[in-house]
């Protein structure tokens, strides 16, 4: 509407955010001519020349909360792709007989590990808000250049290089492929998704034409006919079998470092959620190493003795240790509660809570009951054993469920109803875990996942416990802070260290039980420097940090002197360099490369990405999410084979997780309040 | 910010269309061939029909071929004056140019001349190239049939002006209708009950049918003629594409450790039957591999003994017989194969003669 | 023009082929001043600002600096000379966080080569500490910049420029998009900015932001300028009146008032 225009309409329907230049016109002078009226900005009526504005209090945001240590945590954009990723894996786990083993573990790692190094550096691409559609196709064509480069392709001289000079050689045609594309994306100003579809027909083209052309075959062979192959081949597909390799101590050293780490990654979230106490409280340390010391000791004990008694009691001692000990080392450090309020719980709360521990008890009682005693491998979801494993699930997750929202809801009342509803949680995830102690047959539930409940519920509990008599810090602590991240990244290496050996190793007593043989290759290795390198690029360097800005608001960027397109020129490159990179990969794995090899697959890399949390517009996502998303696609294409499942449902799986996982990405975002838009 | 990249929700959409693309077009010239094996006995060429060609040039000018329908007329033919045309969807790839040997050499044994005309996997190329076969007054016409709705028809005005034609490739469902002397070519179908008979030999019990791909129509049917002949159980898997190997050979793995009674798998790709052989080698089970076409890595393994075989689909045999039927029904009124489609294949490769292919496949007739 | 200005514009023009965008614009700002550019839509207020921020050369005129005479030919030829432009929807990243958003492109590093990062521990404190000094008080430096209020962003985008040595701050529109709490919050960082020796330039259309904070007003209609003055020479009332153009605003008002708009509604609360 326009000012004349003003005078002929009813002013009444004028909307409220009108044009701009009226904008003068629509403010009350009330900061200048009437200051009473508009008391929180006294400063405007001095602030000309000699107000000591600055002198003024701090104008914080209510709105900026202080975020707990689990806020932030949901915050992290892979988050949602570590819950799923787990998720996934504990349900083929389930349903699979052989998904579990290390052997199959190996399986799905190797397969996420070219899909993952991809999958990285496409996330990097992605979060600096561009697409390289052209990345699958590039794997496979710089394994193929590798093998022209060192076989006698008589159009090449007769005589192929040496890999000495052929690997920097291929790399330097890779980098150039990826300078292209960033340079052609840059000049013409076009979307980076028709230029890279450009660059994808035009490798697919020349793949085939020269693979016709040179060796008149669409796969080309043999990289071990290369000189100086047997020197190259460690780095890029060195074999490690499991079976070759004892160590007796293993499982010395796996739960000690697996416990270890657990306690440490506690006694981190402990450091990051509570409020250090003024003087320490010496009492609590002694209770807590008495504890622990008892606590190792039944860990022994549980070694030597043996039968359900024995095992039975020494479990609950060792819960005893955990809720004790943790006690200790919070009331040692960290200040106690003031006010704990007496339970109060609303109707609905209660009503919640009883129900949910119902529908889980009733999910115990029809596993029992129908147990049809059957010896079969159930198959999905068409007997009486699918059924009933479907409905007991359905019944235990419900509870939880259930039980989760009310110690959620619980969290606002006050300390003592969070540890009551907490505490009730607990004991719906003890039921389970009798449940499956009681109706299954299967070692490895009674062996794995009963104790784990065991032992979920135990910490549940605790937390519970200790959240509702210690105070929760409220305000950022960098000290604190930078000691809790500190022990959480140790404790979670600690774990991680622990299952590496538990995998990479053997013992006598699994050698005469006849393990199958299970054999890693050094890309793992590779897959996880690459994500950690891209990581701690992205975290901690400039590039890292102009990667976002660019792929966030590139104009904002530029403004402040980042050289944006330098940084996305890079980042083609960057993509271009890992598609080099698992092109050696395979060439070294496989030998010979054929014409097709990765068409197709840059889109399973861009929902790896996807799946990992980078959004699709750039600005926000992470390396790790990244490799995460991997390992969400390579989990159901191993996990399916190993269940034996019809394989016609693969897409269908690969899709709905994809759906799931935006939705899900979405969800938690805005719960965590990180985005507001 | 976000209203100005709202293109990129398209984005997934197009990776598939580019996805497909791929797919389809790298599906490798090993896998070209028409399924299911014509059975039904028709009136095989009743067209008494011989070319006497007068004069006809090779280079395929307008020199009009007069073909005159006269049965006296056939002891007279010159072998140097006909000429054959070989008209196929071929893209000169490493299969066609197999075919494209085969056929060379027949028309040297024979002292005729051939005109290859490949299509490149188009259509209406073939359909061009037909039509001025007949006008250039071809002695006989080898065609492939790809697509039936658009060459049906050329090649059935051409048995009308009386040129002589056989299929050969793809076809076997429709060389009838045309009225082709016959169609030779591969039957997927029985290629797949081959495979079977030979795993039977070797005792296995249960084998995984491995595909690379989903939903194509030439391998599934290969695993179905498995399932035929087969006396054991077959699982049949989408084991994950060739475009990327290491899930292919992942997932196989996973498959073999999942049923310890699997002891044979058939990879109906070459590629695919590699990963096969890694997987097992990884998992250190004794099973039967046996795979389809030839590939220097595939044909190395079977020398080494780590595959049992693989089917070859001989395609060398469909560009030679063509050429040779056709002269024998030019100069000799000779049909072959009963109105039933000759099949090239199939031919297996084992340790017995790998050796021997290997040589013949370096000299570009295997 | 003052004697000490830090930033003079002596006679900009700017022609974009036929259309005369600004006709020989005169002003100057000296070292702990601001001047006000005000002016309608249309004014030529944006090319002014892109003229000194670098983004486009002027046609006709110049610009000097400490007396000397420049020329910017990229924006960051302009922010070497110390010009620091804060635009009112580009100033930050959303996603990223505070101390990111902070030290864009000039992020402090520590370590060698390849293996140069960022010092974060030391880019946190200091954005703490700026945007403290500031009267800003973020408890976490890691908050996306895309939680913090309009205002907010513009302060830390007003923070930046002055940590970084901008000897001018132009500042194109910072109130416009904002509440008037949140505007008065800018006003305060612009009145600080320049308590602490900075030059800065206020575009604004709203000429109750710029008064009482400004000490020269250069107002501009339809490209060519309307007078520049200090504040001394001027009223609001003569402000709002140059800036649409003198008697075509009383007209509307009579219009508006004849039209039956009463008394005891004022335009201000439609």
């Amino acid at each position: 509407m326009t000012l004349q225009g003003g005078g002929t309409e009813p002013l009444g329907s004028t909307p409220p955010d009108v044009d701009r230049r009226e904008v003068w016109l629509e403010e009350p002078l009330t900061t200048i001519d009437k200051p009473s009226v508009q008391p929180a900005e006294p400063e405007l009526m001095v602030a000309n020349r000699g107000a000591t504005a600055s002198a003024v209090a701090p104008d914080g945001d209510e709105r900026l909360a202080y975020r707990s240590v689990f806020q932030r945590l949901f915050m992290r954009p892979e988050v949602g792709a570590i819950i799923g990723a787990v998720g996934i894996w504990t349900f083929f786990w389930a349903v699979s007989g052989t998904f579990g083993t290390v052997g199959q573990t190996f399986g799905w790692l190797d397969t996420a590990a070219t899909l993952g190094i991809m999958a990285v550096a496409v996330s990097m691409l992605m979060i600096g808000g561009e697409f390289d559609l052209s990345s699958g196709a590039m794997t496979g064509a710089m394994g193929m250049l590798i093998i022209y480069l060192v076989k006698a392709t008589g159009a090449l001289g007769g005589r192929g290089f040496p890999l000495e000079l052929a690997i920097p050689l291929s790399l330097a045609l890779a980098l150039g492929i990826g300078y292209l594309n960033g340079w052609m994306v840059e000049r013409t100003g076009q979307p980076s998704f028709i230029i890279t579809l450009g660059t994808f027909f035009a490798l697919i083209g020349l793949k085939l034409g020269l693979a016709k052309r040179f060796v008149g075959q669409i796969q080309i062979g043999r990289t071990d006919e290369a000189s100086d192959f047997k020197y190259f081949r460690p780095f890029f597909a060195a074999e490690w079998e499991r079976n070759k390799h004892e160590f007796a101590q293993r499982d010395f050293w796996y739960i000690a470092l697996v416990a270890a780490g657990v306690l440490i990654s506690i006694l981190a979230v402990c450091e990051l959620w509570f409020k250090r106490r003024a003087e320490p409280k010496a009492t609590g340390l002694v209770q807590f190493l008495v504890s622990a010391a008892v606590g190792i000791a039944a860990g022994i004990g549980l070694n030597v003795t043996d039968g359900v008694g024995a095992n039975l009691a020494i479990g609950v001692l060792i819960a005893l240790c955990i809720v004790v000990g943790l006690h200790g080392w919070v009331s040692w450090r960290y200040e106690p509660i003031g006010e704990r309020g007496s339970v109060a719980l609303d109707s609905t709360m209660i009503r919640r809570t009883v129900l949910g521990l119902a529908l889980v008890v009733l999910g115990g009682v029809v596993a029992v009951v129908m147990d049809s005693k059957s010896t079969n491998n159930f198959v999905f979801p068409f007997t009486t054993q699918g059924v009933r494993v479907m409905l007991a699930s359905a019944l235990g997750v419900a509870g939880l469920t259930l039980l989760a929202m009310v110690s959620q809801a619980a969290l606002r009342v006050n300390a003592a109803s969070k540890f009551i509803a907490t505490s009730a949680l607990a004991l719906g995830i003890a039921v389970i875990a009798a449940t499956i102690y009681i109706a299954s047959k299967a070692p490895k539930f009674r062996a794995a996942l009963f104790p784990f409940l065991l032992f979920l519920a135990v910490l549940i509990f605790t937390w519970g416990m200790l959240a509702s008599r210690f105070a929760e810090r409220r305000a950022v602590a960098a000290r604190a802070d930078r000691l809790g991240n500190r022990m959480l990244a140790l404790g979670i290496l600690s774990v991680l260290i622990g299952l590496a050996i538990r995998m990479l190793f053997i013992t006598k007593a699994e050698l005469l039980a006849g393990v199958p043989p299970a054999k890693t290759s050094v890309r793992l290795l590779w897959f996880a420097l690459f994500t950690a390198a891209m990581m701690w690029v992205l975290a901690r360097t400039r590039f890292g940090s102009w990667t976002f800005a660019v792929g966030g608001n590139k104009e904002a960027a530029r403004q402040v002197g980042v050289p944006a397109a330098r940084t996305k020129t890079k980042l083609f490159m960057l993509v271009a360099f890992a598609a080099w990179f698992v092109g050696i990969l395979v060439a070294f794995r496989i030998n010979s490369i054929q014409a097709n090899a990765g068409d197709g697959q840059e889109f399973l890399y861009i929902i790896a990405a996807v799946v990992g949390g980078t959004l699709l517009t750039g600005g926000y996502g992470s390396a790790f999410g990244g490799a995460i998303g991997a390992c969400i696609m390579s989990i159901p294409l191993i996990g399916i084979s190993s269940a034996r499942w019809n394989t016609d449902w693969r897409f269908l799986i690969i899709g709905t997780i994809l759906l799931l996982a935006v939705v899900s990405n979405r969800y938690l975002r805005t719960k965590a309040g990180a985005v507001r838009r | 910010m976000i209203t100005s990249k709202k293109w990129l929700a398209f984005v997934p959409a197009m990776a598939l269309v580019v996805a497909s693309c791929s797919s389809s077009s790298g599906s490798g010239a090993g896998t070209t061939s028409a399924g299911g094996g014509g059975s039904v006995a028709a009136s095989a060429s009743s067209v008494a029909s011989s070319a006497a060609s007068s004069g006809s040039s090779a280079s395929s000018a307008a020199t009009t071929g007069a073909s005159t329908g006269g049965t006296e007329a056939v002891s007279q033919t010159q072998a140097g004056d006909l000429t054959f045309y070989m008209i196929t969807h071929s893209d000169d790839g490493p299969f066609w140019s197999v075919v494209k040997r085969g056929a060379e050499q027949a028309a040297k044994d024979l002292g005729v001349k051939l005109v290859w005309k490949p299509g490149n996997n188009d259509p209406q190329v073939m359909v061009k190239d037909i039509e001025a076969a007949v006008a250039a007054g071809a002695s006989g016409i080898a065609a492939s049939l790809p697509n039936a709705d658009a060459l049906v028809g050329p090649l059935k005005a051409a048995v009308a002006a009386h040129v002589p034609v056989i299929t050969l490739n793809s076809g076997s469902k429709d060389y009838q209708a045309i009225g082709a002397l016959t169609h030779v070519g591969q039957s997927e179908d029985v290629a797949g009950s081959g495979a079977g008979d030979r795993l039977n030999a070797a005792g296995a019990k249960k084998v995984l049918c491995a595909q690379q791909e989903q939903g194509n129509s030439g391998l599934t049917e290969r695993c179905q003629g498995l399932e035929k002949s087969f006396k054991g159980k077959v699982v049949t898997q989408f084991v994950g594409l060739d475009a990327d190997t290491t899930a292919q050979q992942n997932t196989i793995n996973a498959a073999l450790a999942a049923d310890p009674a699997i002891d044979a798998i058939l990879g109906v790709g070459p590629v695919v039957t590699m990963s096969a052989l890694r997987a097992a080698k990884d998992l250190g089970r004794k099973v039967t591999i046996g795979g389809f076409d030839l590939t220097p890595e595939l044909l190395g393994a079977i020398q080494a003994g780590d595959i049992a075989f693989t089917v070859d689909q001989q395609q060398y045999l469909q560009g030679y017989m063509p050429i040779l039927l056709l002269y024998l029904n030019v100069t000799n009124q000779n049909t072959l194969g009963g109105g039933l489609p000759i099949l090239t294949g199939p031919g297996f490769v084992t340790k017995d003669n790998a050796a021997e292919v290997i040589k013949l496949s370096k000299q570009g007739t295997r | 023009m003052s004697e000490h200005a830090l930033l003079e514009l002596d006679n900009i023009s700017k022609y974009y082929g036929n259309i005369i965008a600004l006709s020989g614009v005169s002003t100057s700002v000296a070292a702990g001043e601001v001047t006000c550019v005000l002016g309608d839509n249309g004014a030529g207020k944006s090319s002014l600002i892109k003229i000194l921020a670098g983004v486009h050369q002027p046609t006709e005129g110049s610009i000097r600096m400490n007396g000397e005479e420049v020329s910017f030919a990229s924006p960051r030829e302009a922010l070497d000379h110390g010009i620091a432009t804060v635009y009112q929807d580009l100033a930050m990243v959303p996603l990223m966080s505070v101390w990111r958003n902070f030290f864009l492109g000039s992020e402090p590093t520590k370590g060698l080569g390849p293996f140069k990062f960022i010092d974060t521990a030391k880019a946190k404190q200091i954005t703490k500490d700026e945007l403290t000094k500031m009267g800003i008080d973020i408890r976490d430096t890691e908050q996306p910049v895309g939680t913090l209020s309009g205002g907010e962003r513009q302060s830390v985008a007003i923070a930046r420029a002055g940590y970084f040595g901008a000897k001018v701050l132009i500042l194109d529109e910072p109130t416009s998009a904002l509440g008037v709490k949140q505007s008065g919050v800018v006003l305060k960082r612009i009145v600080e900015a320049r308590n602490n020796g900075l030059a800065v330039i206020f575009i604004t259309h709203n000429p109750r932001h710029a008064y009482p904070v400004g000490d020269r007003f250069l107002i501009l209609n339809r490209g060519h300028s309307m007078g520049s003055f200090a504040k001394d020479e001027i009223a609001i009332d003569d402000l709002t009146r140059l800036m649409a153009g003198g008697a075509e605003l009383e007209a509307l008002e009579h219009e508006l008032q004849a039209s039956g708009a009463s008394s005891d509604r004022p335009l201000a609360q439609r």
